[in-house]
């Protein structure tokens, strides 16, 4: 079979003559984002913004629910301890604002290995509650541990991300720049994503979602595979949520609500379960126009509602196959 | 403080029960987690503060009233959602009845605005018993639990409505083939357990005192909790589950800090979950 | 009785309870290197729970289990698969019903071309050359079990008794020793069941994989096997030729109570 060169694409998991396509739709995609400011106002630039920074922790989501299998609430507790734990170092030590992103992402990470070690023994909806009952916890703690995350009023002025150059660098302030900071970090985090679930690896992963002891049969350490699967969705979130309070410049527990977490559910599920396109559509899709739209909150949550109705039963693929018919990535049949 | 701490998680515990046991029995029957169920306790206490303040109803009447409203919501969502979750796999119904919620809880949102609500009614005249004084509307909660909770167990041992249920969370694919009609049992333990999640808000409420659109979600996730410690579709062990929640509760609250509650739960879900996977009160394993 | 070193499987007094049932009740019995052993036994007699302690599916409540005098006893069915190189089939879950065909057969040929777990994470040339050299074997394999032709069709959609075609050429794909094969030709039409057999007899003569296989139709076990065992009840009741065993009473018995 030939190898497209575009193996970033998954092309060697999943190859088939679409790939060109793929990758076609991709860069302009990405082109036709990066001309966004061009014509978009202030306004539409933030929405869309805001939109990427959902972007990462729905990938995590996508990684372990679409990929490994496991429906997991703890995704913005994650998202939560990588703004916070970035926001804290920047404060104290005026680190730059790459090791921020990269002390999210880990601190995050490192959280998660010690949580997966009881949650991957459960399965099923005592998985679901355990990782619910992790985002409730996370919680508790940030109202409660005043001395470091200074509770409910939670922490402001954080500072904003600082590009090292050689001529000293310079501090991203102005919303295009922002903008443009996150177009480069989530076409990151979607190449780090493909390349990850094109590996040997993300076989394993969509393995054991197919069948676990099948999986297990033909020589996968599924528990090993689970746990990074579970570690890495943080380690998605965590460097999230670093580019989110650099963004706002502001956090408090509220990260911890169910708002976020079901909005995060709602790209992914609604998006495409088990896709990369479906992600990046559910997130530009489901944020990027209500925040584009100015919907209230309550309207939003339940047009999200009657969405996650309507999409499990009937289109339970999610949107990305109504947008571009039969595009799939992880053989995405797997029902969320 | 000590008796304080007792009567209050007593008083708490009581309303987690009539609400887990609601959610308990439709896991049994349909092995779907129900993520709105929090939202049929919000209705309840909505349906009556609604009779009270606009109606102008006193509480007595509105108690009936929310019952009712909240039965043919509850049976709307069976017929339109619950339904359809016979044999599916587990993260549908979790993804549809988290939508469930959304809307239930965003659509009094809509209605009512966000703020927080009174809630003017109930019995809280205290009355001194055994040298404890309490208000009569506590009492009400516990004696109220209690009666539910013998009655429930009357109907699932004595009745043919009960027999059925046991039938579908024991074997839902022979009960298909000797010709039961699982939908409508479904729906019937929908209604039902959500109607016992409205009884418990409008009992609560006038303890309580406070309303507002978002206050069921920390009720479902309480839920959850209860049922994994009692034992899933385990009736009586929800009730001493909902107490042990309660008391724990209580105690965290008067001896550590009120902020600490709400985590009390998760904590012992966690450790349950981990440590005896068939809850507090059973060796099986039943998620 | 200690274990015969030699023996592709040593097992020895494996018994399995699930509470007062008794699925396997001590069964003792040594399969050699390179034959085909068929087992056989009424429904419910234990036999695939009996493949289950082998494999690590499920931990024996008593009794051990040596691969070549290796006691693989209690050891994690990925570690059994990969160190003592036992693999097995199940009745029901057959293939990975949403990668493809070779894709499947890709995945069972990744515990041999990636063995360190950091090495499944690499995309570079080196990963690349690997899983070319998988689907070249898969190829291979697909032809010869005859199922090129749908070597891109989803696995989920193929008929059923493709799907155990190709079970079985994924079952080769990590060259394994020792085959335990749970009803391979159950739900399968005859034409299959002939290329199975052929493909069971070949991967055996060639490559000399040692076969263990359960199996109802017993015609197809008398052409296909060199020994034949029979459980009832747990038990291993006869232990012997196609030809003997069919035609000892206690076998007869067995089937007629069972
Ligand atoms: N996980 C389990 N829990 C309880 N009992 C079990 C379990 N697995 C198997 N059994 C019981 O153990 C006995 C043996 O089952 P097993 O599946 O090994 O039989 P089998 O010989 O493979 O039958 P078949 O020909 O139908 O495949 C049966 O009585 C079965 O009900
Ligand atoms: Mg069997």
């Amino acid at each position: 079979m030939a190898m497209t060169g575009v193996n970033v694409h998954g092309s060697y998991i999943y190859a088939n003559p679409r790939h060109g396509l793929r990758a076609a739709g991709f860069a302009v995609l990405v082109i036709a984002l990066a001309a966004a400011p061009l014509v978009a106002g202030d306004y539409q630039l933030h929405a869309l913004i805001v939109s990427m920074t959902f972007l990462l922790p729905a990938l995590g989501l996508n990684l372990i629910l679409g990929y490994a299998g496991m429906l997991s609430f703890a995704q913005m507790a994650f998202f939560g301890i990588g703004a916070y734990s970035s926001a804290l170092t920047a404060m104290r030590w005026g680190t730059p604002f790459w090791l921020n992103l990269v002390v999210g992402g880990l601190a995050a990470g490192i959280v998660a290995v010690p949580l997966g070690i009881p949650a991957l023994r459960l399965r099923r909806y005592s998985f679901v509650m355990c990782t619910l009952g992790f985002a409730v916890i996370a919680q508790t703690i940030a109202k409660n541990w005043i001395s470091v995350t200074r509770g409910d009023l939670g922490l402001s002025q954080v500072p904003r991300p600082r590009i090292a150059l050689w001529n000293g660098g310079f501090e991203i302030t102005s919303i295009t720049s922002y903008y443009y900071l996150a177009l480069v970090l989530s076409v990151l985090a979607v190449l780090a994503f493909l390349t990850l679930v094109s590996s040997a690896a993300g076989r394993y992963m969509i393995a054991i979602r197919e069948d676990e002891t099948l999986a297990a049969s033909v020589g996968t350490p599924t528990w090993h595979y689970r746990m990074i699967a579970f570690a890495l969705s943080a380690v998605f979130a965590g460097v999230g949520g670093s580019f989110y309070v650099h963004y706002f410049t502001v956090i408090s527990p509220t990260v911890f609500d169910p708002f976020y977490a079901n909005t995060v559910l709602v790209i992914v599920l609604g998006g495409g379960v088990g896709t990369v396109g479906g992600v990046v559509l559910g997130s530009f899709l489901f944020v990027a126009v209500s925040e584009a739209l100015r919907i209230a909150p309550d309207l939003r949550m339940i047009a999200y509602g009657l969405l996650l109705i309507v999409i499990v039963f009937a289109c339970p693929e999610g949107l990305l196959p109504l947008f571009i018919r039969k595009i799939r990535f992880g053989g995405g049949t797997h029902v969320p | 403080m000590l008796t304080d701490a007792v009567v209050n998680g007593i008083t708490a515990g009581s309303v987690y029960a009539l609400v887990a046991v609601g959610m308990t029995i439709i896991f049994g029957v349909l092995r779907a987690i129900n993520f709105a169920h929090g939202e049929f306790y919000m209705l309840g206490t909505f349906g009556a503060w609604w009779g009270i303040e606009t109606l102008d109803l006193p509480y007595i009447v509105s108690i009936p009233l929310a019952l009712i409203i909240v039965a043919a919501i509850a049976l709307a969502v069976g017929v339109l959602v619950m339904k359809r979750l016979i044999d599916q796999p587990f993260q549908i119904g979790i993804v549809a009845t988290l939508g469930v919620s959304l809307v239930l809880q965003n659509v009094i949102i809509l209605i009512f605005g966000g703020a927080y609500k009174m809630f003017d009614g109930g019995w809280i005249e205290p009355v001194e018993i055994l040298g404890i004084s309490l208000s009569e509307q506590r009492i009400l909660i516990v004696v109220a639990a209690l009666v539910i909770f013998g009655l429930l167990e009357l109907m699932v041992h004595r009745t043919r409505f009960g027999k059925t249920i046991r039938a579908v969370s024991q074997n839902i694919e022979a009960c298909k083939v000797v010709g039961v009609n699982v939908p409508v049992v479904v729906i019937g333990t929908f209604v039902l357990g959500c109607t016992l999640a409205a009884l418990s808000g409008v009992l609560t409420a006038p303890v309580t005192v406070s309303l507002y659109g978002g206050m069921g979600t920390s009720i479902t996730v309480k839920t959850f909790a209860i049922i994994v410690m009692g034992g899933v579709g385990n009736v009586s062990g929800t009730l001493f589950a909902a107490w042990i929640l309660g008391l724990m509760e209580s105690f965290v609250a008067s001896y550590l800090g009120l902020q600490f509650r709400d985590a009390v739960a998760f904590t012992a879900l966690i450790v349950v979950l981990t440590l005896l996977p068939g809850g507090l009160f059973s060796k099986r394993e039943r998620f | 009785m200690s274990p015969d070193p030699l023996a592709a499987l040593s097992i020895r007094g494996i018994e399995k309870r699930f509470g007062s049932i008794v699925a396997v009740a001590g069964v003792s019995v040594d399969i050699k290197l390179g034959e085909i052993c068929g087992l056989t036994g009424p429904n419910g007699s234990g036999k695939s729970t009996l493949f289950d302690c082998c494999t690590g599916l499920q931990k024996p409540s008593t009794g051990r289990v040596y691969a070549q005098g290796l006691d693989i006893t209690g050891w994690d069915m990925h570690r059994i698969v990969r160190e003592a190189r036992v693999i097995r089939s199940f009745q029901k879950a057959v293939v990975f019903r949403a990668l493809s065909v070779e894709e499947n057969l890709v995945l069972c040929g990744q515990m041999i071309a990636f063995q360190g777990m950091a090495s499944t994470f690499g995309v570079g040339p080196a990963s690349r050359h690997r899983v070319r050299r998988l689907r070249e074997q898969a190829g291979h394999l697909l032809e010869l079990v005859g199922l090129s032709h749908m070597r891109h069709a989803t696995a989920g959609q193929i008929s059923f008794g493709q799907q155990k075609l190709l079970q079985f050429a994924s079952m080769l794909m990590p060259e394994p020793q020792v085959i335990l094969l749970d009803e391979p030709m159950a739900g399968v039409n005859p034409i299959l069941i002939d290329r199975m057999m052929e493909n069971i007899n070949r991967a055996n003569q060639e490559q000399g994989i040692t076969f263990v296989v359960v199996e109802h139709n017993l015609d197809a076990m008398k052409a296909l096997c060199h020994r034949l065992l029979v459980l009832s009840r747990g038990e291993l009741i006869a232990d012997g030729t196609p030809d003997a065993v069919v035609r000892d009473p206690a076998v007869v018995e067995a089937y007629l109570a069972g």
